[in-house]
């Protein structure tokens, strides 16, 4: 995936189409004129999909600290992938999916999150990613990106990739989102009554660690829950029904999506932060006009 | 040989360490009312939990005829969950194996007919967590019935309860009876346990299985609940005090829990 190492040319010919801070904002037409803005946001778009709708179920399921987790467990794999000339994205999806499998198989008593053990995997991950990086690969100067991605960078195969878990997301969720709702309401009673509940939460598990991987190219290891949790986290505070929950959480991250494309464009600052910081802001935005004991 | 729906067989579970309930063993017909006694720790969500298929038995068997309609115990549902009464109830129409597909038009008609049924048919667009403690356990009784389960666990339904609430929770044990189905029902309160067919009494191992009559003598009680029970008015009333602090306990006036009342200790 060469868009997790975009060279220096290509950060320069961003660099000249950026404005300089003082300058008057750039018209929204140009995230479409352009055709790296137009591939942005068209990733933008389909990870607002899958992210937004995955994380309804992320925050409802009390998935936030997984979900970082496995962003981050995936980068000492996209470093040794890289040194390597294997495929990062193959690598990051062996090194997510592998992580979402041995959460999903974890014994029952030890929590719903077992934040634990995710904790310690997390540090561990991002000090082998950074040890790998700069002292075994020395590849020091992709970690930027690999961390906080390069959207500006995203290509035909990304794109593709992003499709399908947007098409997986919207089916998964009309398929076995009441099954997803029943366990995270009443574990014990949906097990009673049948219904499938450690094979629909492995699904969960694996659909977010394949939307993780999408999403790495666009905001990095470390910034992949400001699409996969912020977006849902601010619809909550206004929804107390599931499917508004899942509407606005898409809709919130299509407008953090977006606006932190343009302020990328208009401030000249990466893109990947540009949205997880508007996200952030939306979500503050929300928190203080909401009013409390409206929603759940 | 009756049909029975529900057969444990020397049953025993455990959570990874010492046994939490042994040598339990009983049966139960279709039509029939099972109530279980015990302190708390004694072992009757251990025995809902295995009925119920969520926890494995250690020892012994335990065979249960179709899905069981499970009510845990009433802070086990998330409140906090954005789901109104009506998303509960339909709840239940995932046991019937459809889970994949969209509720059909007659599984939302169920859930209406059962949120009308336990009285809350104005409440069906109201937030789960929004809603009293009664009304919260009425929502759960009434996705039991979506279920359309032959058998229901109800842990400690009337903990907590209005008296409103629980008059409603208590009549319909008896529709359901008159329905054929078993209900197993654990509670801490002696004297509305003398109105079930039959009283399982556990103390982290089966103490005693039986009618009434013939389980809720003061030998059996002191044998389950220990110091945690007295007996009033000669032995023929117990109430139990552990979930009282010292000093908070005041045995009830005479005559003010009648047989199958609602719990009055809490």
């Amino acid at each position: 995936m060469r868009s997790f190492c975009i060279g220096k040319r290509l950060s320069r010919t961003i660099l000249n189409y950026a404005p300089p801070l003082a300058a008057a904002p750039p018209s929204p037409l140009e995230l479409v004129d352009l055709a790296f803005t137009r591939s942005a946001l068209a990733e933008l778009v389909l990870l607002a999909v899958a992210g937004g709708l995955l994380s309804g179920w992320i925050v409802l399921r009390r998935l936030a600290f997984f979900t970082h987790a496995a962003g981050t467990a995936t980068f000492p794999g996209l470093v040794v992938a890289e040194a390597a000339g294997a495929s990062p994205r193959l690598a990051a999806l062996a090194v997510a999916g592998g992580y979402a499998g041995a959460v999903g198989h974890r014994p029952r008593r030890t929590g719903e999150g077992g934040d634990t053990t995710v904790a310690l995997l997390l540090v561990v991950a991002l000090a082998a990613g950074v040890v790998l990086a700069g002292d075994v690969f020395s590849s020091g100067a992709g970690v930027d990106s690999l961390l906080f991605g390069t959207l500006i960078g995203v290509e035909g195969g990304d794109l593709v990739v992003s499709s399908v878990v947007a098409a997986l997301a919207v089916a998964a969720t009309v398929l076995l989102g009441p099954v997803w709702a029943a366990a995270g309401f009443d574990p014990e009673a949906a097990q009673a009554a049948g219904v499938p509940v450690r094979r629909a939460d492995l699904c969960l598990l694996a659909l977010i660690a394949a939307t993780v991987v999408a999403a790495l190219p666009a905001v990095g290891a470390l910034l992949v829950t400001s699409l996969l949790v912020v977006p849902a986290a601010a619809a909550r505070l206004l929804c107390d029904r599931l499917s508004p929950l899942l509407a606005g959480a898409v809709a919130f991250a299509l407008v953090q999506g977006v606006a932190g494309l343009y302020l990328a464009l208009w401030l000249d600052v990466p893109p990947g932060p540009a949205v997880a910081a508007v996200g952030g802001l939306v979500f503050a935005a929300v928190a203080c006009v909401h009013r409390p004991g409206r929603a759940a | 040989m009756s049909e029975t729906v529900v057969e444990a067989d020397g049953l025993g579970a455990a959570y990874g360490g010492p046994p939490a309930l042994s040598g339990v063993s009983f049966s139960l017909e279709p039509g029939q009312t099972l109530c279980v006694l015990g302190p708390n720790g004694g072992g009757k969500t251990t025995l809902f939990r295995v009925l119920a298929g969520d926890l494995e038995a250690q020892t012994g068997t335990a065979r249960v005829d179709g899905r069981p309609a499970h009510l845990p115990q009433a802070e086990r549902p998330r409140l906090d969950f954005p789901v109104s009464a009506f998303d509960v109830a339909l709840m239940g129409s995932l046991a019937h194996g459809r889970w994949w597909l969209p509720p059909r038009g007659h599984e939302r008609a169920a859930a209406r007919r059962a949120l009308k049924r336990v009285g809350l048919e104005a409440s069906e667009h109201d937030r789960f967590g929004s809603l009293s403690g009664g009304q919260r356990q009425r929502v759960l009784l009434a996705r039991a019935l979506v279920q359309d389960a032959r058998v229901l666990l109800l842990d400690e339904p009337l903990a907590g309860v209005d008296p409103a609430s629980a008059e409603r929770i208590t009549a319909l044990f008896a529709e359901l009876r008159a329905e054929g189905r078993a209900v197993l029902v654990s509670t801490h309160d002696v004297d509305s346990a003398r109105g079930f067919d039959r009283v399982l009494c556990l103390n982290r191992r089966q103490v005693a299985f039986g009618t009434p009559a013939e389980t809720l003598g003061s030998d059996v009680l002191e044998a389950t609940y220990g110091a945690e029970i007295v007996m009033l008015d000669d032995g023929r009333r117990a109430v139990t005090v552990q979930h009282h602090a010292p000093g908070e306990f005041h045995p009830p006036a005479a005559g003010r829990a009648a047989p199958g009342a609602p719990p009055d200790h809490r």
